[in-house]
């Protein structure tokens, strides 16, 4: 008996363990330009050091139907649903600033890995990594600038 | 017999049609109405049409509407049928540029199965 309860107990707390263990708290801000437009659809992605797509981070834009437009995230991610469910929100008004804060895994630090940022907006041009910066802990807390709508991003790791 | 044409045009077809969205509109070209007759029939009403233009086969239409409400509306452009009607609240309004708008709601986080690589449901705040 005592040891079934210890086996299960074992098991649980190696299950639950990596999750842990491995997750890392990463905090993106994109600042916008002015550019006087409607509100920017935005793709924040990983890429590995080629572009090759790796995953979603976060798209800013609800309608779906002009996902089309973040060229090179919608290439990567195939516009399949399963990548991005339950990380989209409000597109973001000319200007303003989005803050992401999410939890990522330990191993996709300090890898090669890239964080990239696509940008689109009704009538006017799209952006293909309007930022590409790569994902390491000495880059933490360093702005850099965008090269179409946004005017700097940072990310910080906790 | 080869039929990699066909299966390669079947999936064509297939894919498109899993890309083409709910609200899009269908009616056949040569019975669409000018779209100044959507603008007049409009401004009868009391809005304020700043631009239409085709999105989807919809004459998608922004303007104020006769509450001076910024808006963007999609017309079937045959009927001139309302298809979705959405208010702009996020723009040009200078009231609440203050307050950092929260809309990461982690009520579906069980509920939605991701593949990727983000753990759990994000926090956001747009400022």
């Amino acid at each position: 008996m005592m040891k079934k309860i210890l086996f299960a107990l074992g098991l649980a707390t190696v299950m639950a363990l990596p999750a842990y263990a491995q997750a890392r708290q990463v905090t993106f801000t994109t600042q916008l330009k002015n550019y006087g437009g409607d509100g920017a659809y935005l793709a924040i992605y990983l890429t590995d050091a080629d572009g090759q797509y790796q995953g979603t981070l976060w798209i800013s834009g609800e309608k779906s139907k002009y996902y089309k437009h973040l060229r090179d995230w919608a290439r990567g991610s195939g516009l399949n649903q399963a990548e991005y469910d339950g990380l989209t929100g409000a597109s973001v008004t000319s200007g303003r600033a989005l803050k992401v804060t999410l939890e990522l895994e330990d191993a996709l630090i300090d890898s090669g890995y890239q964080v990239r940022v696509d940008t689109s907006v009704e009538d006017m041009r799209d952006n293909r990594s309007d930022v590409v910066v790569p994902l390491t802990t000495e880059g933490s807390g360093k702005t850099v600038s965008g090269r179409g709508y946004v005017q700097s991003f940072v990310y910080g790791l906790k | 017999m080869n039929i990699k044409p066909i299966v390669i045009s079947l999936s064509l077809v297939l894919m498109s049609g899993s890309a083409l969205a709910d609200d899009d509109c269908d009616d056949p070209v040569a019975q669409w109405q000018p779209r100044e007759n959507l603008r007049k029939q409009l401004e009868a009403e009391g809005w304020t049409v700043f631009r239409i233009k085709v999105d989807d086969g919809c004459y998608e239409v922004k303007g104020r509407d006769p509450n001076g409400r910024r808006v963007e509306a999609e017309y079937s452009p045959a009927t001139f049928e309302l298809k979705e009607m959405e208010r702009e609240d996020d723009d040009d309004d200078d009231d609440h540029r203050d307050k950092p708008k929260r809309y990461s709601e982690p009520t579906n986080e069980d509920r939605v199965p991701r593949k990727g690589i983000v753990k759990g449901r994000p926090s956001v705040t747009v400022e």
